[in-house]
């Protein structure tokens, strides 16, 4: 019988039981998805079976890279040698990049987007499922590869690829074509992985011995990470070192675990996330659901008055106090499975767009967590939705006496509380909002070759069209579409790590011992500075060519680069004599004496979240010049792509002719920020959202409460202005309150996120005034509605009303 | 039945206590009609209040059926609700959720009476007033009349010993109110004690004693 009292209550007051459903939704909604999502970005690298024992060997040394952190060592030869003098390693597995991008199957090219020559330990080491193949023994042989399912489809269709040939294209990186074996075929790396290879392979014949690898050891059970790293600094220092006393190698060793969100290493596999985003994810979560239970809570607490009649009336004839809980847990339950409902109408659009977007799936496997998560919400909102309302009927039943009057909101401190709480949360999230794109704005604006907008980029080129860069140039350039096209070693938004040592007219090292100090360097084609607009402090661009006689080189360097040599005016640098050195015995590569012809401003090569290190720039030909640009036209750019791929298909047939816009290479450095901006602003309106239809709520609860003394001021001679003003006065008080609340929070938290950043832009006062004012603004224009339709109603009609 | 002693309500503002009764003793015996008159504000409804447990005094001693009030517990008073006791108002106060026959059966719910024999109570009473043919009806759907005798028939169903009336026939034309003061007369003279409030000496002259309150003190008693 209750639950036929209920729902015919609820049918009274379709709009505002609408607006708790959406609500409540719409929350749990972008809880689970929070959830979800933060329970992938926790849980990266654990499904390996031995997950806690695997670590990520690095190291550091002041005198390599000036102690630069990698996330891969170098020369990894010795690993092997290791592994056996070190009893508390029970495993190791190195991976080198395969790399040229391009792998070549029965006269075609395919793209790779990522992938390993490997130890043969690699699945004694990481777990994977295998479709094909037997884990134990598919990488006994060199040359063996294990491919995953999609590559093989992509590749092979529906053949077996078992036992088929792949070859590595000979290039820059690999003398000779390099032939592999398809010996297996396993499932793709799960999103949870901080690697998604397209295929691992051993190599043909040890290739450990030179070059980077990322190395992964296994420590034996009942052993310390700590003896493991003392253990492999006596390694070290007995073995490596000509000079063992003076060896300060610092030893890292990182579980695989903490890889995706507390690695921030140079040259890491893949981009990682941030811990961070993690917290301000699960704040956001939970923010979200504060705002709607106590806006659940609000309402209940506002329409309590609904039945206020009815339960005092069932407690004239009898009833007790657990009947009036049973009301309410009904009402609740009710409104909690149409929310529920709406939730799953939700989840299905808003996981396909997840999918599409992020090729991540969160709602597969996962329906115990989706379970707990949704029961937990559930079980909170019911009973934090249902006991304020308890609280304030049981006083009023008691006190109210026989008028069976409502419970009058507008006098009830805990409603009061609770906007002002859920405006201070919005106010925080649009100040957040607003800080996190401007920031992440400037920084996309603020790097190289982003406002121009105009700059397409070939990455990472196979060698052999590195080799014909001078006549793809020229035959660019014949195209009225393109304006000038250049080259370099880094591509934009990459990391220019590589330093070598130099030597410069009267400037002296600060070792007196060491002959050289090192410096960045930025091998690049002529035309670089003019592309990316560098702006010249002093000095001249480079000249028109790519190769100079030795005692002419040319050298542009960057502001960094300038105080680096300890000069303050870019004028006195200007023709100072400068040579960089290069030594690798047997290459033949020198790069010719010259002087420091010109000295740039600063420019953001990579992300705006590191200082802009010392760089030299020089020409080179024919070498290191790894990735193209392209600037087009303005308004040209579909012409300009018609013709560049008409080009490049004359001049590399067999190469896939793929490409990027500079400001989509940016957008993947900042996608972390740019991720985080999307996702609060989502927030944000869904809170906003949230808040506001609960304002709208409680101000047609509080206009009604308030008919009769509207419609008495009215027949006194009250204007309409004056009675919307009376109204609304309230409301501007507690979104004044919010805001004075939520600035020093949203300030103090937005001044450490920016701190990630070494450029940034100001905390400037009027972001948080035009928050405020937004929220005011909202916040007005939905009481407004309402205070108006009661205001210019006939105050006869009021008067009657009782 | 009832016996009031001494009973003192107040109110406190800032510097002064409101007496809304003050030194009230009364004394009613089983089978009386009773009817509280007094002008506004003498605390007619608040005696009432008192008298059906939904208010309590400050000072003073209030003995139903020779248990005193103050020590009874939360449990015993809805026992007294749903036994003992049955209201009517001037607002009627029927459940606007709730059809004729829900809100006659309502008591009985809380009673534990069972289905069957429930249905057979409420028959009977739509059956006395004379409004079967409404039971279906919700009560914004009936006249003032109607909807007092849908109350008096909720109130009297569970046939309670004690029938409290605030002002039964306020909102009522004279006729529809001539009516109910009938009916009222029937049940008393059926043996159902009633406390009736009223403006009205006409409506008085159905009870057997009347007894007048002004500025909170029991000024008469005939």
């Amino acid at each position: 019988m209750v639950l036929k009292v209920v729902l015919r209550n609820l049918q009274k007051h379709p709009f505002l039981n609408l607006v708790k459903v959406i609500g409540l939704g719409l929350a749990l909604t972008g809880i689970l998805f929070i959830a979800l999502f933060l329970k992938n970005e926790l849980t990266y690298d654990s499904y390996h079976q031995k997950s806690a024992r695997t670590y990520r060997y690095t190291s550091t040394d002041p005198d390599f890279f000036s102690g630069k952190h990698f996330a891969r060592i170098v020369n990894p030869g010795y690993i092997h040698e290791m592994s056996d003098a070190l009893p508390e390693l029970e495993e190791f597995v190195r991976l080198r990049p395969v790399r040229g991008g391009l792998i070549k199957y029965d006269q075609r090219y395919y793209k790779v987007a990522q992938a390993f020559e490997c130890d043969s330990t690699f699945f004694n080491v990481f777990d994977a499922e295998m479709l094909m193949g037997n884990k134990e023994t598919v990488l006994e042989n060199p040359a063996s590869m294990v491919i995953t399912q999609s590559f093989a489809q992509k590749v092979f269709g529906d053949k077996n690829p078992v036992g088929e040939v792949l070859t590595l294209p000979s290039g820059q990186y690999y003398g000779e074509d390099q032939d592999f074996t398809i010996a297996g075929v396993m499932k793709d790396f799960p999103a949870n992985s901080h690697f998604h290879s397209d295929f691992v392979a051993t190599p043909l014949a040890d290739q450990f011995t030179n070059g980077w690898a990322w190395t992964y050891l296994v420590l034996a059970e009942n052993t310390t990470v700590e003896n493991v790293k003392a253990g492999i600094f006596d390694y070290l220092k007995n073995n490596n070192e000509t000079n063992p006393e003076e060896m300060d190698t610092e030893v890292h060793l990182q579980k695989i675990s903490d890889i995706h969100l507390n690695s921030h290493k140079l040259r890491e596999i893949e981009e990682n996330s941030n811990i961070r985003n993690v917290y301000v994810l699960a704040i956001a979560a939970f923010i979200l659901l504060l705002i709607s239970i106590s806006n659940y809570a609000n309402l209940n607490i506002g329409m309590s008055g609904f039945s206020a009649k009815y339960l005092f009336i069932n407690k004239l004839l009898g009833s007790s106090k657990s009947a009036v809980v049973k009301y309410f847990f009904f009402e609740g339950i009710c409104i909690l499975a149409a929310a529920l409902f709406f939730t799953v109408l939700l989840s299905v659009p808003v996981n396909a767009a997840i999918v599409r977007f992020y090729q991540l799936n969160l709602l597969a496997g996962n329906s115990t967590t989706i379970f707990l998560l949704v029961l937990a919400f559930s079980l909170l909102t019911l009973v934090l939705g249902m006991l304020p309302v308890l609280k304030s009927v049981f006083s009023s039943i008691r006190l109210g006496g026989n008028r069976g009057s409502a419970v009058a909101v507008h006098r009830n401190g805990v409603s009061r509380v609770l906007i002002v709480f859920q405006y201070a949360f919005s106010i925080a999230l649009i100040i957040t909002v607003i800080v996190i794109s401007r920031q992440t704005n400037y920084a996309l604006k603020n790097s190289m070759g982003v406002q121009q907008n105009n700059v397409i980029c070939f990455e990472s080129v196979h060698a052999s069209i590195q080799q014909k860069f001078a006549v793809l140039k020229a035959e660019l350039l014949q195209y009225n579409s393109i304006e000038s096209v250049s080259a370099m070693l880094e591509p934009p938004g990459g990391e220019a790590n590589d330093m070598f040592p130099f030597e410069m007219e009267d400037y002296e090292t600060e070792d007196p011992d060491r002959n050289f100090e090192s410096i960045g360097v930025f091998p690049c084609d002529y035309s670089f500075p003019s592309i990316f607009n560098l702006q010249f402090l002093a000095g001249t661009n480079f000249s028109e060519n790519n190769k100079d006689n030795e005692g002419s080189g040319e050298y542009i360097i960057n502001k960094a680069a300038m105080k680096r040599l300890r000069y303050s005016n870019p004028e006195d640098i200007v023709g100072k004599d400068f040579k960089l050195i290069f030594s690798s015995p047997g290459s033949g590569i020198t790069i010719p004496k010259g002087k420091i012809i010109g000295v740039v401003e600063d420019f953001h090569l990579s992300s705006l979240r590191k200082q802009v290190e010392p760089l030299v720039l020089f020409k080179r030909d024919k070498l290191w010049l790894l990735n193209f640009v392209v600037s087009v036209k303005a308004g040209m750019k579909d012409e300009a792509l018609a013709d560049m791929r008409k080009v490049w298909n004359e001049l590399f047939p067999e190469y896939p002719f793929q490409y990027e816009h500079v400001d989509a290479l940016y957008k993947r450095v900042y996608k972390t920020e740019l991720l985080q901006a999307r996702l609060l602003s989502v927030f944000t309106l869904i809170a906003l959202f949230i808040c506001s239809m609960g304002l709208f709520g409680l101000a047609l609860i509080i206009t009604q409460n308030r008919t009769k003394e509207i419609g008495v001021r009215k027949v006194n001679g009250a204007r309409v202005s004056e009675i919307i003003t009376l109204l609304n006065k309230d409301y501007m008080k507690w979104v004044a309150l919010a805001f004075v609340i939520a600035c020093p929070a949203a300030w103090f938290a937005m001044d450490k996120w920016l701190e990630n950043f070494a450029y940034k832009t100001p905390l400037s006062w009027w972001i948080f005034v035009l928050a405020g004012i937004l929220a005011l603004g909202i916040a007005l224009f939905t009481v407004s509605l309402q205070s108006f339709r009661a205001a210019s109603r006939n105050p006869v009609e009021a008067l009657r009303y009782e | 039945m009832i016996q009031l002693k001494n009973i003192d309500k107040y109110y406190d503002a800032r510097f002064q206590r409101t007496f809304v009764l003050k030194g009230v003793n009364l004394d009613i015996n089983q089978g009386e009609f009773v009817s509280i008159m007094g002008p506004s504000g003498a605390g007619k409804s608040t005696l009432l209040n008192i008298i059906g447990f939904l208010d309590e005094p400050n000072e003073g001693e209030y003995l139903f059926l020779d248990q005193p009030a103050n020590q009874l517990k939360e449990k015993q008073k809805v026992q007294y609700h749903r036994s003992h006791i049955g209201f009517i108002f001037q607002a009627f106060h029927l459940i606007e959720e709730m059809n004729v026959y829900e809100n006659i059966e309502t008591p009985l719910v809380y009673r534990g009476v069972k289905g069957k024999e429930r249905k057979a109570m409420v028959a009977d009473m739509l059956d006395r007033f004379n409004i079967v043919a409404k039971k279906d009806l919700f009560p914004s759907q009936l006249s003032g009349g109607q909807q007092q005798l849908v109350a008096i028939a909720r109130a009297i169903v569970g046939s309670p010993k004690l029938l409290l009336a605030d002002e039964p026939t306020g909102n009522l034309h004279s006729e529809q109110g001539q009516m109910i003061m009938e009916l009222l007369k029937k049940l008393n003279d059926e043996g159902m004690t009633i406390i009736q409030v009223t403006h009205s000496e006409e409506n008085a002259k159905y009870g057997n004693r009347i007894v007048r309150l002004k500025d909170g003190y029991l000024k008469e008693d005939e």
